[in-house]
């Protein structure tokens, strides 16, 4: 427009409507304190259209994202909002350097003048865009105050992002505040419930200072001893009174012993019970509570009620004594039992002596009757029928030490002539059962200390089982080796291998339990009792497959004090106690 | 031509049968050899010469009946007096349907392996 052609008096009225105008302007911001964007726009739409007399304006904001057009009422022949936005997006674009500064189209049936206004420096904010059919708009002061209202427009809309923001931060934390809160409560009502717990809880527990005073005992305890809390916190010693007098010495040197190494204790006490006054057992045991750098923050302890285990406890050591005794029932059960097995054997045994001294004895009548009569010939089967008798007696005398019953004894064992012993008692049983027997006894074999008869009878019993494991083999040889050696950790070991059907790894566990057989009519007594037997001489008896067919039974004692060995009783053997007489 | 005592073995690994038994034979008017195993017997230059065998049944190794058969089989015809400590009747059947003269059970009386001896060799 062209103001060099105004009148003065109309510039001046033009310039102080002006001036009214920005009045309103600045005016704007403090009817849009504190309000949303989409009011601010609405106000402001409002106040352009009525201060400008616009027919149109529009307003588009980035963030939020709000458009809107609005029509001066006047104008009913306009196109409707919707359609004046989309059609002064298309010219009023994302880049503000191609936007026009006015532009005039047809809009209805009239002429109109459009003229956008940044909002924001570079546009960032949004646009406002002005439009009037009046010619002669918009003049120099219309896009002042356009100007300033898109500035303040802009101010205000940046004012509430940032408000909206700082109430979303705000209730954000309030959030977190919240949540914090009720984590906070339930903590502290699980702590709560814990302090309760170890009050309730069946067992007296208590805590110690490092230096041994207490500092806390629950109900528990307090209602046990009847002691109160303030009495037990008098003295680091004052819990000790309920003690049993006999036993409060050794309860007072373990405990400070505990509590200056900082390892806590553990002690078996009897404890004076209020109800009754009686005095029970007690487990009274502490453990440290370290920090990082391992120092002792304080001892955690529980003290249990032991009287009933106790009491089971010594039942049990009765129970033990007793199942001794039926042990050693057992043994000579088994010694019965092996008797009844060999029965058969035993008349082997005495037969053979016997057949011997009837024939020697017939042969040495014949002898006597014939004519010149042999004297000689006689004296030797009278030599012979004597000998015969002797080793009668004494398969008679072996087998009535075997069997009889008898408590153990201590003494001096010779292995290898205790094995001979037996073998001699089963030669019956060996040759019937046509098993080849190999003896590779140790010359040096020491002495065990022992129950000779016990001993035997394990023997007995590992030579009967490879008998029987050995009665079904067919398709190979019977072997037996018995071997005696020393062991190393000065012990002595004697080893039974047979070529039998051997056993299964699956049942080996289960060799020598009680009763477990596997023959059809045994009893099963034999390899539990004999394990118990080298077990109580201290040693060990065990039993594994062979790499070939059949298994191999072995025991393991230790020797005796004294230096004597197998070589001696040899040597004994040798010079024989009785001369064959002329 | 000279005449020499007829020939018993005694077959048996007990020490006092093999002691005793050959001076009873003597006493009988054979002459007598003792062997302690089957084996040893076979082994030796008396099985033709060997007009009865007097045998344990129960041996380690060779067994009695398995001597028994083991002559059957070489076409040994000696007749076989059994002796044995072990009293089983089972197997004194057994051994006689094998064809044993006699089956003794320890402890035999003289007259007793004076009356096989006969049988045996009568059966000869």
């Amino acid at each position: 427009m062209d103001f060099q052609h105004e009148a003065p008096v109309d510039e001046i009225k033009r310039l102080r409507r002006c001036l009214n105008d920005l009045v309103s302007v600045l005016a704007l911001p403090a009817m849009w304190s504190g309000r949303e964007p989409a009011q601010i726009i609405d106000r402001l739409l409002d106040s352009l259209l009525g201060m400008l007399q616009l027919d149109l304006v529009y307003v588009r904001v980035n963030n939020p994202a709000i458009e809107v057009a609005r029509v001066a009422p006047s104008q009913d022949r306009m196109p409707r909002p919707e359609q004046l936005c989309q059609a002064i997006k298309q010219w009023c674009g994302p880049d503000p350097q191609k936007w026009p500064p006015l532009l005039r189209t047809s809009l209805g049936d009239r002429d109109i003048s459009m003229v956008p206004s940044r909002i924001g420096l570079h546009a960032e904010i949004g646009v406002i865009v002005a439009g009037t059919a009046r010619a002669d708009f918009p003049i120099q002061t219309e896009l002042l105050l356009l100007s300033v209202a898109a500035n303040e427009a802009g101010i205000a809309l940046q004012g509430a992002r940032l408000l909206s923001e700082q109430k979303r931060v705000a209730s954000e934390l309030d959030r977190r505040v919240a949540q914090r809160t009720s984590e906070l409560a339930q903590a502290n009502e699980a702590l709560h419930l814990q302090a309760a717990l170890l009050q309730k809880v069946p067992v007296a527990a208590w805590t110690v200072n490092p230096d041994g005073t207490p500092a806390f005992v629950n109900q528990s305890w307090l209602e046990y001893t009847g002691q109160t809390l303030e009495f037990v916190q008098s003295s680091p010693e004052a819990w000790m009174t309920g003690i049993h007098p006999e036993d409060r010495e050794e309860a007072a040197r373990r405990f400070w012993d505990g509590i200056h190494t900082g390892q806590g204790f553990t002690m078996e006490v009897r404890f004076r019970r209020l109800h009754d006054g009686e005095y029970r057992w007690h487990l009274n045991r502490a453990v440290p509570l370290r920090d990082e750098e391992g120092k002792v923050l304080r001892f955690v302890g529980t003290c249990t009620d032991i009287e009933d285990v106790k009491r089971s406890q010594e039942n049990w050591k009765r129970a033990q004594e007793e199942l001794r005794n039926t042990q050693a029932e057992l043994a000579h059960m088994t010694r019965v039992m092996t008797m009844g097995e060999l029965t058969a054997s035993i008349a082997h045994e005495i037969n053979q002596p016997l057949s011997g001294i009837i024939t020697n004895a017939s042969t040495c009548l014949r002898m006597l009757a014939a004519d010149p009569p042999n004297v000689d010939g006689a004296r030797e089967t009278a030599r012979r029928t004597i000998r015969d008798g002797n080793r009668a007696s004494d398969v008679i005398t072996r087998l009535r030490a075997l069997f009889s019953k008898k408590d153990a004894s201590t003494e001096s064992v010779d292995l290898n002539e205790a094995t001979r012993e037996v073998i001699a008692l089963s030669s019956s049983k060996l040759q019937k059962n046509k098993v080849i027997l190999g003896l590779e006894l140790a010359d040096d074999l020491p002495f065990v200390t022992g129950d000779r008869v016990q001993l035997q009878q394990v023997i007995l019993n590992l030579l009967v089982n490879a008998f029987d494991a050995m009665s079904t083999v067919d398709g190979r040889p019977r072997k037996l080796l018995i071997k005696t050696e020393q062991d190393e950790g000065d012990r002595v070991r004697l080893t039974m291998k047979d070529t039998g059907v051997g056993f299964d790894p699956e049942t080996a566990g289960r060799l020598f339990d009680a009763f477990y057989t596997t023959k059809d009519d045994g009893m099963g007594v034999g390899l539990s009792v004999s394990r118990s037997i080298i077990e109580s001489h201290h040693g060990r008896l065990w039993a594994a497959q062979n790499d070939g067919p059949g298994a191999t039974f072995a025991f393991s004692v230790p020797r005796g004090p004294t230096a004597a060995t197998s070589a001696d009783s040899i040597r004994a053997m040798q010079n024989p106690q009785w001369t064959e007489g002329a | 031509m000279t005449i020499t005592r007829s020939l018993v073995s005694v077959v048996d690994d007990d020490e006092s049968v093999r002691e005793s038994l050959p001076d009873l034979l003597r006493e009988f008017g054979y002459a007598a050899r003792t062997f302690s195993s089957a084996e040893e017997f076979l082994g030796s230059d008396c099985v033709d010469q060997t007009r009865c065998l007097m045998l344990d049944i129960g041996m380690p190794g060779m067994t009695g009946p398995d001597l028994q058969r083991e002559l059957k089989l070489r076409g040994q015809q000696i007749p076989i007096v059994f002796i044995t400590a072990h009293k089983d009747e089972a197997i004194r059947t057994r051994v006689l349907e094998e064809g044993a003269v006699e089956c003794l059970f320890k402890p035999f009386s003289d007259t007793a392996v004076l009356e096989a001896l006969n049988t045996a060799l009568q059966v000869n």
